[in-house]
């Protein structure tokens, strides 16, 4: 036995000491041992008894061989030979098994042949759990002739086994050691061979006769035949029949009540017919159980309600547990059916006292179901019966009971309920009294039963409980007690109770539930609404339930709801003590649901912060623990910040356990539901996380400070850093959503006014007029500096995804710092700003050329194309000119080719976007109108078809219809009803089949999952998240489709280039000229510039400053303008410094030409003519102030003029 | 639903299964998940103190008994203090077929024996019997209630 490990369990048992066998060390040589641990881990091929090392086919061959031989010596019982030495060979094989069996079941010698199958052959077969057909004459044969009764015992057992549907490849459903593959093993000899096909139906016959034998004498056997029975396949409709109409048979004859007095269990008294009569209601019941519910049928119906009455209490059960389920489907009739017995004094109101916990399980699902029905709402009566007797189950003795009938109160039933019924569970449970009816029964049986009722409970029930009591004091005095158990499982289902306690809680506070204020005294709820004296009518129907003056504030209490809670509360925090990791973790769930939003959540959070810190827990339990997350946010909103916060303690402590994507929906949907105020909020608790140090190796200190990483693995090093990379992204992807800045929101061109300010004042504008926006570019230059080089990555992805849905000065900030970090000369000013996370940098750049330059092609080709439509309007503008379909066709063109464009890189709405600017709505509205263009395509968006994107996902429909109010202004040809539809698309596609993360969360809000756990420890390492995972990959796919980019930026990759550093930040920083973007891409966009621009459009706010559209870039020592300062922030220190000593001075006096005609507004500006060239002299918050070179019309020389207006040579 | 019943040796070696509602590929799964769970968490565990698990919505509650640990899985209306009931029922019904808390060499020589004991007690995913008494009459053939 010490040494089973080589050793199957067939092993095992056959070793045993017996007298007559031979040591067991030879056999287990003889046999290849198989070991049950090595079944436990692989159950590959089954058919390990052999003795013999043959291939499979041969196997099964020697098996079906052996068998047949068998079987065919067991039908001539003239050639019986019998070999009892056989039996004592070990360990022996299945097949000798089989053989035994044939020979002993057709031996004359029974005696000696009946104790070789009770004490050897049976209970080695049993190791199979199941045998297979062949063996079924044999043991029909048994059947028929044997008498002892241990045999006849397994013989139904094993009938039993070969009736149950067997699984495919010799894997029996109940599990054990695979035996043989009886179909295969029959196919292989089809014409010897006994299939399970031809045995089930003699077997089925056999059973069914001995089911309705009634001699005294097979009493007992009859009901195992019964049993036996219900194990046939219920696919099988004939014998599905067949069984049904046994049952019934039986139920016929013994289920009418009897007018004697019914036998009680466990007293010996009963006559032996009403016994006989009780056994058979047993078995019968216990039977239907077992058979497929119907409904409909009112014989079913009315079996199952006789059966409340019957003496056998596990029948009693059996009926009750049919009809909470019958109640589900049709819950008046139940109710009907059950009539006076759910009255005092009825057959229910013994179930209460009855010494079996499942009953009373069942009856209070029943009296749940019942007293919550819809259709029963005619009958207040009934239902309030019903409830009366639920609210007695809560002073069961059992905690199963009470905890169960706790649940029905609270209103959680199945997993399907809605919320308005959980908010009024918690009404229910804060607000009803329970008042015992005094019924008799109460005090008969509590004496009656001693045994099945605790006699403290009975005491306790008949002296002390019987007072109304508010139903909140008793639960929270019974979970009190609960929760000092030393039980664990009582630990456990007491903090499940609390935490569905906390669900419906929630649910009432979300439905706004008027009366739940809890800090009202829980004993003087009922005094209002009481409608009658419990004095005058003491047996109405309703008593358990109504409302009556308190008799218990004698005990001079003053509880409240808040203050009974608050109690309860303390002692499930104590419980976090428990050393067992499960309990604690329900715990922890009970407390985050427990927590209200407005409640302080400092003691949460530090529990559950020096929880994380014990490595002990499991992967799933805390991903559970995420996912309750999620649910909590899901009943209350509200919390979208409190559970970002406690999300964070997750991400930072124990990064490499949890699932990212799941961690990363939590954040979504708790931005999208942190509603308008929240969301600046919300999106700060999530990035929080860029702003924790990088994780410090080995370092154990402040384990319990939630600010600290604790990753002190590399393993979980990488989970962070995974997890970054997430927040990086997330950040990208959601920044503009939490800001609610986008480019298509608004119909006039944001950038105009800011545009006439100077560059400083802009970026100072910027942050003013959108903090959310400006924090989150912030801290994505930061990250595109300073983090790893895949956060980097990612950071760079996430800004231009912002620059593509911002609106102007953003989408240019973000344009001009991808630029500068394109170039990466900068990269080593900065590394040493921030602490190293180890990764050698290099250095040399950023490394992210290449990456960004196709990025930047993007933002190149919108800008330069908007300047071309620019310059196209103002040309016909001036020409007054119509435009052709030609031309219109061409802009339509260029819209669709940089909608695909920018497509690619992030989710634009189709229908909404303008890559072209504001001002191209209108010609191409009238280009779809035209040409019945829809502008629906967006449904084929490439990034909503990879799902990529699902920005919009929940938005709520007011935000919609104002966007599409706002749009419809320039664009009345739009579809209005399309938002919606792409809205829907979105979620619905979110929630089918695009997140995994989605899937596990719905799956969790569900309660599915019973799906094996993995145990492989290496799956804890969160797997890389798929929607970051994907745009990464799409991106690098991008790289090579858009391969026309040069690779400048390799240029400064160089360690010497420092020298060149600051040279190229300043050209680009101060660069309104974007002096390298054309420089290396002669063709493209050049001949369309023109210096000749109309003025006129206000819409030139796209242009920046010295169009991007210049033949040669101006020379890096023009220190011509200032618009370094939007990069402060990233770049603080030193970095920015060097940029303030660029600032130019007005001593030296540049030229330009004004680019449009300008019309003074004030005293101190001046007109200008397109073409007029200037001197400027100086530059003052967006306004040069320029001489010209003889006066204009108006005479004037000198005054201000805005920045945009004038082009500087 | 009882998923499953689950007794193993001392050294993680599966004596019994019996699973209900468990598809075949699922089992290898729990079967080490078990094991595993008893090697972590059933070392110096009195006999019959109850341990509880739990994965998503599935309960488990496990405990040793003599050489055996032995394990109950279920959902819904087995939840953790159902289990607990069906584990109290099995583990006096093997008590009572041994004696005694079972050493190893005792249990598999009972086998058979207990083997009919769990028939009685789990039906078809079901408990059925809880009352030792009934079931040591069952296993002998005899009625549940005897005349």
């Amino acid at each position: 036995m010490a040494e089973s490990s080589g050793t199957t369990l067939m092993d095992l048992i056959t070793s045993d000491g017996s007298s007559s066998k031979p040591p067991s060390a030879s056999s287990t040589t003889a046999a290849p041992p198989i070991d049950s641990g090595a079944n436990i881990m692989a159950p590959g091929p089954p058919v390990p008894m052999t003795v013999e090392r043959r291939s499979k086919k041969g196997t099964l061959m020697q098996i079906q061989s052996d068998t047949i031989s068998a079987a065919k010596a067991a039908f001539n019982p003239v050639r019986a030979n019998i070999m009892p030495q056989k039996q004592r060979k070990k360990p022996v094989s299945y097949a000798q098994l089989a053989r035994s069996i044939h020979e002993l079941a057709a031996s004359s010698d029974q005696k000696s042949s009946q104790r070789q199958l009770v004490h050897h052959v049976f209970p080695k077969l049993a190791v199979y759990n199941s045998v297979d057909p062949s063996l079924a004459p044999s043991l029909l044969m048994l059947d028929q002739q044997c008498e002892d009764r241990t045999v006849l015992r397994y013989v139904y057992y094993y009938l039993a086994r070969i009736l149950s549907d067997s699984g495919s490849q010799g894997l029996n459903p109940g599990g054990g050691i695979p035996t043989p593959n009886w179909d295969a093993l029959a196919d292989i000899d089809a014409g010897g061979g006994v299939t399970r096909a031809d045995v089930v139906p003699r077997v089925v016959d056999r059973l069914s006769s001995e089911a309705l034998n009634e001699e005294v004498e097979f009493h007992p056997r009859r009901l195992q035949a019964l049993k036996a029975l219900t194990y046939a396949p219920s696919s099988n409709l004939e014998i599905l029949s067949k069984l049904y109409e046994i049952v019934f048979s039986i139920l016929d004859k013994v289920a009418e009540p009897q007018k004697r007095k019914k036998g009680i269990f466990g007293t010996k008294g009963g006559d032996k017919e009403s016994i006989i009569r009780g056994n058979l209601q047993y078995a019968a019941l216990s039977a239907l159980r077992r058979l497929p519910l119907d409904p409909g049928n009112p014989a079913f119906l009315h079996r199952a309600v006789q059966g409340v009455l019957f003496s056998d209490p596990v029948a009693v059960r059996h009926s009750l547990e049919i009809l909470s389920e019958l109640a589900t489907k049709d819950p008046y009739a139940v109710a009907m059916a059950l009539g006076k017995h759910v009255q005092p004094g009825g057959a229910l109101q013994d179930v209460l006292h009855l010494h079996d916990v499942l009953a009373r399980i069942a009856l209070a699902k029943l009296c749940h179901t019942v007293s919550r029905a819809r259709a029963l709402d005619e009958r207040p009566d009934v239902k309030s019966q019903f409830n009366s007797v639920l609210y007695q189950l809560l002073l069961d003795p059992s905690e199963r009971v009470c905890f169960e009938a706790i649940l029905c109160v609270l209103g959680k039933f199945d997993h399907m309920e809605r919320s308005e019924e959980r908010a009024a569970g918690w009404y229910r449970l804060s607000r009803e009294i329970l008042k015992l009816p005094d019924s008799p029964s109460v005090k008969d049986l509590s004496s009656e039963e001693k045994d099945a009722v605790p006699p403290k409970a009975s005491k306790d029930k008949s002296s002390k409980i019987r007072r109304p009591q508010p139903l909140i004091k008793l639960v929270m005095r019974r979970l009190e007690s609960s929760f000092r158990s030393f039980s664990r499982p009582v630990l456990h289902a007491a903090a499940r109770v609390v935490q569905e306690m906390g669900k419906s809680r929630a649910a009432a506070f979300a439905l706004g539930l008027q009366d739940i204020d809890e800090a009202a005294e829980v004993n003087t709820f009922s005094e209002k609404n009481d409608s009658y004296d419990p004095d005058i009518n003491p047996t109405a129907p309703s008593e358990g339930i109504r409302r009556v003056p308190s008799i218990s504030s004698g005990m001079g209490s003053k509880d409240t709801v808040a203050s009974l809670l608050a109690s309860l509360m303390e002692v499930v925090r104590t419980t976090v003590a428990c050393e067992c990791v499960y309990v604690r973790a329900m715990v922890i769930k009970a407390l985050i649901w427990m927590q209200s939003p407005h409640d302080s959540f400092d003691e949460l959070e530090s529990i559950i912060a020096s929880e994380l810190s014990d490595p002990s827990w499991p992967a799933t339990l805390l991903n559970d623990i995420l996912l309750t997350l999620h649910a909590r946010f899901k009943a209350t909103p509200d919390m979208a910040v409190t559970l970002l916060e406690i999300a964070r303690v997750f991400a930072t402590k124990v990064p490499g356990k949890i699932d990212a994507d799941v961690l990363q929906l939590l954040w979504k949907t708790c931005l999208v539901g942190a509603g308008p105020d929240g969301k600046h909020t919300a999106l700060e608790a999530v990035t929080i996380v860029l702003d924790l140090p990088p994780p410090q190796p080995g370092s154990i200190s402040g384990l319990t400070s939630i600010d600290k990483v604790s990753a002190s693995d590399p393993k979980s090093a990488l989970a962070l850093q995974r997890l970054v990379q997430a927040a990086v992204w997330f950040l990208g992807e959601n920044a503009n959503y939490a800001a609610s800045e986008y480019a298509w929101e608004s119909a006039t061109p944001p950038g105009t006014a800011l545009m006439m300010l100077d560059a400083d004042k802009m970026v100072a504008a910027a942050s003013s007029r959108n903090p959310t926006l400006a924090g989150a570019l912030t801290r994505l230059q930061r990250c595109a500096f300073s983090g790893s080089w895949e956060i980097r990555i990612i950071a760079a992805q996430a800004l231009t995804t912002m620059a593509i849905r911002s609106g102007e000065p953003y989408r240019l900030q973000i344009y001009e710092f991808l630029h500068t970090l394109a170039q990466g000369g900068v990269q080593s000013q900065f590394s040493d700003m921030h602490t190293s996370n180890g990764e050698d940098q290099g250095a040399s750049g950023t490394g992210l050329g290449s990456l960004i330059s196709p990025m930047l092609k993007v933002l190149d080709e919108m800008y330069s194309a908007q300047d071309e439509l620019i310059k196209e309007m103002r040309n016909h503008d001036n020409a007054k000119k119509e435009w052709t379909d030609e031309e219109l066709k061409k802009l339509y063109e260029t819209h669709e080719r940089l909608l695909d464009l920018v497509s690619l890189f992030c989710y634009v709405p189709r229908a909404k976007y303008l890559p072209l600017g504001p001002t191209s709505a209108k010609l191409i509205d009238i280009y779809r109108t035209r040409h019945n263009i829809s502008a629906s395509t967006g449904l084929n968006d490439p990034a909503v078809a990879t799902g990529i994107s699902d920005l919009m996902y929940e938005t709520s429909k007011s935000r919609v219809s104002d966007l599409i109010y706002e749009t419809t202004k320039t664009k009345s040809a739009e579809p209005d009803d399309l938002d919606d539809d792409l809205v829907n698309f979105w979620a619905a596609n979110l929630g089918d089949d695009g997140a995994p993360a989605m899937n596990r969360v719905n799956e969790f809000l569900a309660g599915a999952g019973t799906d094996a756990p993995d145990v492989e420890e290496e799956n804890i390492i969160s797997r890389p998240s798929m929607s970051y995972d994907d745009m990464w990959a799409k991106t690098l796919l991008e790289t090579t489709e858009m391969e026309e980019y040069d690779a400048r930026s390799s240029g400064s990759s160089s360690p010497d280039s420092i020298g060149s550093v600051e040279t190229s930040i300043s050209s680009h920083f101060g660069g309104m000229n974007y002096p390298s973007l054309f420089s290396s891409k002669p063709s493209s966009n050049v001949s369309s510039q023109s210096k000749e621009r109309q003025s006129g459009s206000r819409y030139s706010a796209y242009e920046a400053p010295g169009s991007p559209i210049r033949e040669e870039p101006p020379p890096y020592s023009s220190p011509d303008h200032q618009r370094y300062e939007s990069f402060e922030n990233p770049l603080a220190g030193s970095g920015s410094q060097s940029f303030e000593e660029r600032r130019p001075s007005s001593s030296n006096p540049q030229f330009g030409s004004a680019l449009y005609d300008f019309t003074a507004g004030g005293d101190d500006e001046l007109n200008l003519t397109a073409g007029e060239e200037l001197e400027i002299e100086d530059e003052v918050d967006g306004w040069f102030y320029v001489k010209k070179k003889r006066p204009g019309r108006d005479g004037k020389m000198a005054g201000l003029v805005p920045v945009l207006y004038v082009s500087t040579s | 639903m009882l998923l499953a019943v689950l007794i193993a040796n001392s050294e993680g070696n599966i004596l019994v299964e019996r699973f209900n509602g468990v598809p075949p590929e699922e089992r290898l799964h729990w079967r080490s998940f078990l094991v595993k769970l008893g090697a972590d968490n059933l070392r110096g565990v009195k006999n019959e103190e109850l341990l509880v698990a739990n994965h998503k919505s599935v309960y488990i509650v496990y405990t040793v008994l003599g050489d055996v640990s032995i394990f109950v899985v279920g959902k819904d209306e087995y939840d953790e203090l159902a289990l607990a009931e069906a584990i109290f029922v099995i583990t006096a019904a093997l008590k009572d077929v041994c004696g005694k808390p079972p050493t190893e060499r005792l249990f598999l020589d009972k086998y058979g024996k207990i083997c009919l004991c769990l028939d009685e007690i789990v039906w078809k995913g079901m408990l059925e019997n809880t009352d030792k008494d009934r079931i040591k009459r069952l296993i002998r053939l005899k009625p549940p209630t005897e005349f």
